[in-house]
C-alpha cells in the first residue's frame, strides 16, 4: 500500500512542481521535489517497503524526466540505499538534516543521471558537465529549501496511512 | 535454498530493484523512449493537476494585478500584446515567403507543392527542464485535438521545439534546447546549412555540421532549412555566437544563442499541417538532417 500511496504522492509533486515552474522563473532554474520522498522512505520505511517505493518514486521520475526507461528508477533506488547507510550512521533529526539529504539526494540523483548518460547516450546527445553543473547545484540547493515543505506532507501521508491499517501495527 | 532465498529475500528484492531497472536502461539507452499504455495514463492523470495549479496561481496574480492594481491597462496591455505576437508572426511568414518565392521561381513544381500551414494556438500549463532530463514544456492540447507526434511547435520569434508525447488533452513538447533536438538550418543571408543541436541549458545551442569554408559570422542568423522533415523553411532557430575556424578540419565550432527564450514560453503554435513526405528529400539521411 504505502509504495502506491508514495507512487501516487510522486505524482501530485511531479504535476505541482512542473505547474509552479512555470510561474517561477519559466524553467530558468529546476527543484527536484521527488528527492524527499526518497530521503524520507530511507529514514522510515523498512527495507522492502522502502526499496519498492523508491522505485515506484524513480519511475514517476523515469516518466516526468522523460529519461529512457530504467534509469531513474535504479537511481532512486541507489539514492534511497545511500541514504540508508548515512541514516544508519549519523543520527538524523530535524529539519535541517532532512533538507541536507534532500539536497543531496537531488544533486546524487542528477549527476547519477548525467554520468549514465553519458556512459550510455549517443556520442552527439550527451550531456556535458560544464554545461550543467551550475544548474545542478541551483536545483540541489533549492531542493534543500523545499523539503521541510514537503516533508510536512509525507508525515500526513505516513499518518493516514497508518490510520488506515491500524490491525496491522497490533 | 529457499531458506537462503527466505533470508536473504530483502537484500534480493534490492539488489532487483537496483540492477532491472539500470538493465533495461542501457538496453535501451540508444533509442528514443517510447511511452507504454500506462505511461500515457499517468501523464494523462498529471496534465489536470498542472492545469489545476496554474490555474490558481494565474488566477490569484491576474486578481491582484488586473482587479487590483492596474485593471483596464493590464488588459488592453494584454490584447495589444497578443495582438502584437500575431502580427509579428504574420509579418514574419510574409517576409520569409517573399524571400522563399524569390529563389524558387523558377521551380514551380516544388512551389506548387508546397501545402499551407495550419496552426493551433495552445498554452503551456507545465515546465520541466530539469538538467538530467529532457527539457520538456506540457501544453494543453493533445491528442484529442489532432496533435501528433513531431508536430514543429512555434512561437512569433521563431522555432520552440516538436511535440515529443501526447495525452489525450495534453502533450509534452521537446524544446529545441535539449541534447537530443537536432534541427537543420541554413544561414539566412548566406543559405549555408548546418545543425542546431541543443546542449540541455536555456541559454545557448550548439553549433554543428557549419562547414570551416562558408561564410558564416557572428550574429548571423540561422533558420530552418525544412530538410529535415519536421519543421517547415524559414523559421528562425537562433543567431550564431562564438565561431572559431581551427586551423584544420571540415567544420567550424560555434554555438548559437536560440530565438526563442524558453524559460519565457505562455502561448505556443503548433503547425498540425504542412509535413512533407521524408522521401522527396533530397537531403535525407545527410548531415543536414535532425533526429
Amino acid at each position: 500500500m504505502k509504495p502506491l500511496a508514495y507512487a501516487g504522492l510522486a505524482l501530485l509533486l511531479a504535476a505541482l512542481q512542473a505547474a509552479l515552474l512555470r510561474h517561477l522563473g519559466g524553467g530558468a532554474f529546476s527543484l527536484c521535489l521527488l528527492a524527499p520522498p526518497l530521503v524520507h522512505l530511507a529514514l522510515t520505511a523498512g527495507s522492502a517497503e522502502g526499496a519498492v517505493g523508491a522505485a515506484a518514486v524513480g519511475y514517476v521520475l523515469d516518466l516526468t524526466w522523460a529519461t529512457p526507461k530504467g534509469l531513474m528508477t535504479s537511481l532512486a533506488v541507489a539514492v534511497f540505499l545511500g541514504v540508508r547507510l548515512v541514516g544508519a550512521a549519523v543520527d538524523v533529526r530535524g529539519r535541517r538534516g532532512f533538507a541536507l539529504l534532500s539536497a543531496a539526494a537531488a544533486l546524487g540523483l542528477s549527476l547519477g543521471a548525467v554520468a549514465l548518460q553519458r556512459v550510455a547516450a549517443p556520442p552527439e546527445a550527451q550531456p556535458a558537465w560544464g554545461a550543467l553543473g551550475a544548474r545542478l547545484a541551483v536545483e540541489a540547493l533549492l531542493t534543500g529549501l523545499a523539503a521541510p515543505l514537503v516533508q510536512l506532507a509525507l508525515r500526513r501521508l505516513d499518518g493516514l496511512l497508518g490510520a488506515e491499517a491500524p490491525d496491522l501495527i497490533g | 535454498m529457499l531458506a537462503l532465498l527466505k533470508r536473504y529475500r530483502e537484500l534480493l528484492l534490492v539488489a532487483v530493484l537496483l540492477l532491472v531497472p539500470l538493465a533495461v536502461y542501457f538496453a535501451h539507452a540508444k533509442r528514443p523512449a517510447e511511452l507504454s499504455p500506462v505511461d500515457r495514463v499517468l501523464l494523462a492523470v498529471t496534465a489536470p493537476l498542472e492545469k489545476l495549479v496554474g490555474a490558481a496561481v494565474t488566477g490569484t496574480m491576474e486578481g491582484w494585478s488586473g482587479y487590483v492594481a492596474l485593471r483596464g491597462a493590464h488588459e488592453r496591455a494584454a490584447a495589444l500584446s497578443a495582438e502584437n505576437r500575431r502580427l509579428q508572426l504574420a509579418a514574419q511568414e510574409l517576409q520569409q515567403q517573399r524571400a522563399e518565392n524569390e529563389r524558387l521561381r523558377r521551380l514551380i513544381a516544388l512551389s506548387e507543392s508546397e501545402p499551407r500551414r495550419a496552426y493551433l494556438g495552445a498554452r503551456v500549463i507545465g515546465v520541466r527542464l530539469a538538467p538530467a532530463g529532457l527539457q520538456l514544456v506540457t501544453i494543453d492540447k493533445g491528442a484529442d485535438d489532432g496533435l501528433a507526434r513531431d508536430m514543429p511547435v512555434v512561437v512569433a520569434e521563431g522555432v520552440v521545439g516538436r511535440i515529443h508525447a501526447t495525452a489525450g488533452r495534453s502533450a509534452d513538447v521537446l524544446l529545441a534546447i535539449d541534447r537530443n533536438s537536432s534541427i537543420a538550418v541554413r544561414v539566412d543571408r548566406t543559405r549555408a546549412r548546418a545543425n542546431v543541436r541543443g546542449l540541455g541549458r536555456p541559454d545557448l545551442c550548439r553549433l554543428d555540421y557549419a562547414l570551416r569554408s562558408e561564410d558564416v559570422i557572428e550574429g548571423d542568423l540561422l533558420v530552418t532549412s525544412g530538410t529535415d522533415a519536421t519543421f517547415p523553411p524559414g523559421l528562425p532557430v537562433g543567431h550564431a555566437t562564438r565561431l572559431q575556424r581551427a586551423a584544420h578540419g571540415l567544420f567550424l565550432e560555434g554555438s548559437v544563442v536560440p530565438a526563442v527564450d524558453p524559460t519565457r514560453l505562455e502561448e505556443v503554435l503548433v503547425i498540425t499541417s504542412g509535413a512533407r513526405d521524408p522521401s522527396l528529400l533530397p537531403a535525407a539521411g545527410g548531415p543536414g538532417v535532425g533526429p
